[in-house]
């Protein structure tokens, strides 16, 4: 009887218990860096090569689009000079490609000697798996020195944090994730917030009391508090201050000044930054 | 069993390179087809057993390796929207393309709210007019590619020798899953 019970539910009671398991996974606050997440580490680093190939495979396709799809009208006469323009198209593409990425790195590397700490470059392979979280997987990992709780900056901006590394790619958390916040403050004013992620609502700056002096168009820069960012760096442009309803703050919405789906290099700060005592800056 | 197995491996790992390189090279915005829970209504609508059950508990496992900040949270849902794509399919006569196309709509929307409610609280669902936009857009991309994916499953079940009839696999009374 019992037996029968238990095979007629066999697929309830088996979900059951793995929902008890996740709901344990998740009360007891198993992070990406801990030892429970060993096997999603490995997944990451079994799924990194496919990333990458897939990311140049992207980016052949691309090209083949632009410089032979386009020709396929071409008559028949000019087909042999079509072909060798079509080569030297593919040659500057690619050259451009690399002028790009050079400036890009350039750009990087300037930063990196701006900020005078240990950085290394990394190239954005893949985005989050779902489309309410927001992070980007790069293509260095361990092996590169990368850990997790890194910063991750570009030349125009905060990035986000690393939350998961395997031995060749790692995970970013990006600072508009709703789960996301760091320690900021207003340049102009010095009033000081935390930033955080709204869900696909871009950034807000949270903790800000109603008769702080924050305008639209005041730069939002890091504090530095936090231990993880390097104090002064860009967050983003404050785009509204809403003072209307009751409360103690204001909501102050924030522009990021990284374009997040277009960062194709970033910048992985592997030294901690020096540390920054809390001044009174209300 | 083996085979099936394998199958949903491969179709989840497909999925999930499929879910990380989609958004970063076509201009998707948040409205990321969500592949695996796709399969996992199909887990929970044409395989009942508890190999089923702990293959979607595994599928939303390996989400969480590409996506938030907390293991265990898609697990979590995955599993739950297979529980109910389960119960649906034994309540109903008929489990055909359309019901499947339902419970994937419903299914993202349920596991959307779910992720945000456990990772932000409730607050995290108010307030906010794009988190609906965002919810049902979401859900209808995957909607509207739920039937590719349940034909490719059937496929490749085929292929592989299993559930050749289309039929569910506890299916006793012949009713059938009409791809």
């Amino acid at each position: 009887m019992n037996s029968s019970f238990l095979w007629r539910n066999r697929v309830v009671l088996t979900s059951g218990l793995l929902l008890l398991l996740s709901a344990h996974m998740l009360t007891t606050g198993v992070r990406p860096r801990d030892q429970a997440a060993r096997p999603n580490e490995i997944l990451m680093g079994v799924l990194s090569p496919v990333q990458s190939s897939s990311s140049h495979l992207v980016e052949a396709a691309h090209d083949f689009w632009h410089d032979y799809i386009a020709l396929v009208q071409v008559q028949r006469e000019n087909q042999k000079l079509r072909a060798e323009l079509a080569k030297f198209q593919n040659e500057r593409a690619r050259l451009t490609e690399l002028e790009i990425e050079n400036r890009h790195l350039s750009e990087l590397l300037g930063l990196r000697e701006a900020l005078g700490m240990r950085a290394i470059a990394a190239n954005v392979i893949g985005s989050d798996a779902t489309g309410l979280s927001r992070t980007l997987i790069l293509g260095a990992g361990s092996r590169d020195g990368v850990r997790a709780g890194m910063a991750v900056l570009s030349n125009e901006g905060v990035v986000g944090k690393l939350i998961a590394v395997s031995p060749t790619s790692s995970r970013v958390l990006l600072i508009d994730d709703h789960n996301a916040a760091l320690d900021a403050f207003d340049q102009r004013s010095r009033v000081r917030g935390i930033v955080a992620g709204v869900v696909d609502d871009g950034l807000t700056m949270k903790y800000v009391g109603r008769t702080a002096d924050v305008r639209p168009g005041d730069s939002v820069v890091t504090s530095g508090l936090d231990g993880t960012f390097p104090r002064g760096l860009l967050i983003g442009e404050i785009s509204r201050v809403e003072r209307q309803g009751p409360g103690l703050f204001v909501n102050v919405l924030v522009a990021p000044a990284v374009d997040f789906r277009r960062l194709e290099q970033v910048l992985v700060v592997i030294e901690p930054p020096p540390r920054v005592v809390a001044q009174d800056q209300g | 069993m083996a085979r099936l197995v394998l199958l949903f491996a491969a179709a989840t790992l497909a999925a999930l390179a499929l879910q990380t390189m989609l958004p970063y090279w076509l201009p998707l915005g948040p409205f990321v087809p969500d592949l695996v829970l796709i399969l996992a209504v199909d887990l929970g609508m044409r395989h009942h057993s508890a190999i089923a059950a702990l293959m979607a508990f595994v599928m939303g496992y390996a989400i969480d390796a590409f996506s938030g900040t907390q293991i265990g949270l898609n697990a979590f849902m995955i599993t739950l929207v297979f529980l109910l794509a389960y119960e649906l399919s034994t309540q109903l006569l008929v489990t055909n393309v359309i019901v499947g196309v339902v419970a994937v709509f419903v299914g993202v929307i349920i596991k959307d709210l779910g992720s945000i409610a456990i990772s932000s609280g409730l607050a995290g669902l108010t307030g906010n007019p794009a988190l609906m936009r965002t919810l049902f857009g979401q859900a209808a991309v995957s909607a509207l590619l739920a039937p590719l994916v349940f034909a490719a499953m059937a496929r490749g079940k085929k292929v592989l020798g299993l559930l050749a009839t289309g039929r569910r696999e506890d299916n006793k009374s012949g009713r059938r899953w009409l791809t």
